[in-house]
Formats: structure tokens, sequence, C-alpha cells
């Protein structure tokens, strides 16, 4: 069962219509043994930084998670803002520390190029930079669906694919069986669909 | 490179689609359609008019489309407060889409963005042609505002909002091209994305509106022009007149 982690913000149903689509059984829970039950994580994104932290605070989801995700090595894709979610912390709307999975910092877009807009929205190449069974059976480059204002900072060593707006902003890293993309899978047709069936089959 | 998006808009009047003329207007019709586009992205709204209409159906069709479409969802019709969002998002919309609710409430944008981030908010405008430029009009183009299009698209943008969605009214369904001069004053009042809506009859309309700076999505409604072989027809036409665009 691949447990989708409710913390209020998250555009849930578009996920599990994925999950589903690619012929495999989810769970949307809030709820930590319900969780503590599934084959794999993952964590989606619509929402800000803060409140996204304080959702799963509140909802007692930062011990589970942590056991399953650093001690059981649980497999766990984060999603746009789940993306984020997995570094150490956010600049937006204040300071805010993150569950600190993976290195790195959630920072605004700020292109020096002023034609470019923020939030970057809409179908952007991306180019992989290293190895990841994410992106097996994938084009390089690739266009997937990106919506943000911010971005993560991360050390080149966990990432494993860049977009360029204005200058390469990171777009997927992976640090063992921590998976990430800044872009929605769930929302970029074959190849976002290719690329959740990778994390779901063979990470 | 980001590329220019074709959004296609739906608007539906207690969960059936509102300008299916042509054909009975059977909901999963164009649902199977709208997977099969090669769309960039959908719009949903609730046209469905009275005090406290009962969303159901609407939810429902929302509800349909976010668990068989793998493109962003934006949805909006009749949102008020945050709670109206968080109807909408647990549906399965992306990001919503606010405009009377926005102008007797300017704070609801700052609250969804604080709640959602910016980018879940997009303000969408109805403007009505003036003698000395553009009037912003609420609930459904029907009532004055007193606001300048452009003037309240920077405030929203000030209050949080991540996007513009800006309509002509009087092009709305004309088929004769977007206003260009409205669609040049708002995008040029913003530094963020502005979708641009009412009026696209054909693919030169979409080009003209693409040349403009900060033009990111060219929206149509016009479903019944705009069927499966056409949205890939006009992103090739697109394409070899030098626009981005996802083919």
């Amino acid at each position: 069962m691949i447990g989708i982690i409710d913390y209020g913000l998250g555009n849930l149903r578009s996920v599990l219509g994925a999950v589903e689509k690619l012929g495999h059984k989810g769970a949307i829970s809030a709820n930590a043994s319900t969780l503590m039950l599934a084959d794999k994580l993952i964590l989606p994104g619509v929402g800000a930084f803060g409140d996204g932290m304080r959702n799963l605070v509140e909802r007692g989801l930062i011990e589970p998670l942590n056991e399953l995700v650093l001690d059981r090595k649980i497999p766990i894709l984060g999603i746009c803002l789940g993306f984020q979610l997995l570094s150490q912390g956010s600049e937006e709307f204040g300071e805010h520390a993150g569950l600190g999975w993976i290195p790195g910092t959630v920072k605004r877009i700020q292109p020096e190029d002023e034609t470019l807009r923020v939030p970057h929205v809409g179908w952007n190449d991306f180019e992989q930079t290293a190895d990841c069974i994410l992106f097996d059976g994938v084009p390089d480059p690739a266009l997937f669906y990106f919506v943000h204002s911010y971005h993560l900072e991360a050390d080149p060593g966990i990432t494993v694919g860049t977009c360029t707006y204005g200058s390469p902003l990171v777009a997927a890293v992976q640090s063992g069986n921590v998976f990430g993309t800044q872009f929605h899978p769930e929302k970029s047709q074959q190849h976002g669909l290719k690329v959740m069936q990778n994390f779901l089959e063979r990470a | 490179m980001l590329r220019k998006r074709i959004i296609t808009v739906l608007t539906l009047n207690d969960g059936t689609l509102f300008r299916t003329k042509l054909f009975t207007p059977d909901y999963r019709y164009t649902l199977n359609f709208v997977d099969a586009w090669s769309v960039d992205e959908i719009a949903i709204l609730d046209v469905t008019r009275g005090d406290n209409p009962d969303r159901k159906k609407f939810f429902s069709a929302v509800a349909d489309f976010a668990q068989t479409c793998f493109v962003p969802i934006s949805v909006g019709g009749g949102i008020r407060k945050l709670e109206d969002v968080n109807r909408y998002m647990v549906a399965g919309a992306d990001k919503v889409i606010v405009n009377t609710g926005a102008l007797e409430n300017p704070k609801l944008i700052s609250d969804i963005a604080n709640a959602y981030g910016s980018q879940c908010v997009v303000l969408s405008i109805d403007a009505a042609k003036r003698e000395n430029g553009y009037e912003a009009m609420s609930h459904f183009g029907s009532v004055s505002t007193g606001h300048d299009p452009a003037t309240w698209a920077k405030y929203a943008q000030s209050l949080g909002a991540g996007e513009i969605l800006i309509t002509s009214i009087e092009r709305d369904g004309a088929l004769q091209g977007y206003d260009l001069d409205l669609c040049a004053e708002v995008a040029d009042a913003v530094s963020i994305p502005v979708q641009v809506l009412g009026g696209c009859g054909n693919w030169q309309h979409m080009t003209a509106a693409f040349a403009l700076d900060g033009v990111s999505a060219a929206c149509t409604q016009n479903i019944y022009h705009f069927t499966e072989q056409s949205i890939a027809s006009a992103k090739k036409y697109l394409a070899a007149k030098g626009v981005p665009v996802r083919v």
C-alpha cells in the first residue's frame, strides 16, 4: 500500500488518482498507525512551507515519519512543497525548519532577468544531471509541470536533475530512500506517470 | 525553456457544461475529450447562480477531472472564505480562481496565499470597456466596482496573488481576438504570470497575445471550436511561428 500523507494542504486526490491509474493501492491518511503499514510514502505538495510543517507537527506525524524514513528506510517521494519539506528549512513567510532529511534550504526564486515572472508556472524542460531510477525510460530532457515561488538550494551531491529558469534550479533529488521532485509528476501526463511508476515499482 | 500554456476553460452550471450548444451536454463526453487533448492546463468554473447554490455536482465533476486528467486543474466559483478553498482542494484542485470574493474582501487573497502559497491563488478579473479605459466587474460581470483592472491586479499581487486571469467581457464569445490593450495594461502592471481569456477565435489570436510581455497562458472556452485536433494544431501553428509551446 502506498501511503499518501495527508497534512491538510496537498492536492491529495490528484496523487491518489495517479497511483491508482498505475495499478497500485493508495491510502490518503493523516494517521500514523495507517502510514506505518505503508510500503512506500508520498508527501504531496500544494501549500505554504510553514503551514505544512505546523500541520505535520499538529498531526503528530514527525516522529512516526522519522522512524519510517530514517530507521526503516521506507522509500518516500516528496512532490513540490512535499519535496521542499524534506529539507532543513525555508524562508517562505518567515523562517521555518523542515524535516531535515536532505541537506539544503528553500529560498525564493529571484531571476536576474526581470522578464521572468515568479511564480515559475508551466511546463519546463527537466534535464537529468545524475543517474536516478525515477527517470529510467524518461526522455532527457523532458517537459514537466512546475508551479512554485520558492526553490530548494540542495547539495549538488544529491541533485539528480535541474530545470532552467534564469539560472538552473534543482528539480529532483535523491538521497538513499528519500526522493523528491520540484515538478508535479502527477500533473505531467505520460512522463510524470512514468516517474511515479518508477518510484512505485523500482524505488 | 518555460513553455507558453494553452488552458481550456470549462464553465459548469449545476455540474453540466454551460456552453454546449451544438451537442447534448454530456459531462463524461467532455471529460474524455479533455483527457485526450494536448491541453496544458484546465480551468473549471462553477457559474451556478443563486445565493447559496448546492455545489455537490460541481465538486463531483472536479473530483472526476482530478482523478482522470493528469494536467493541472484550477477551480473557481463562489469562493468567499478559506473553507471554500479547502473544499475545492480536497476535491482535487491544484489552484483556485477567485474573483467576486476577492473584490468584496481583498484579504481573502492573502489568507489563501498564507495557507496554500501564492502559486495557488489565481485572481480572475472580468473587465468591461469604458470610455477612458476599463472597469473590473463583479458577480459574473454584472456589478460595477469602480476599480481599474491593472491597478486591482497590482494590488492583488501585493496581497499574494500568484497569477492573474484577465477576461474581456466584450470579447467573450465574440471570436474577434483577445483585447490586446487590456491584456497589455494588466500584464505590464504586474510581475506575476498573466492568463488571458475572451475572444480567441483562431490561432493568430493566440500568437498576438503571446507576443505581449508577461502573457504566459492563452485561455479558450469555446469547446465546440477547440476540440481534440484543434489544440494540437494550434500548438503546431504556434510552434511554427516561434512561440515556445509543449507539442
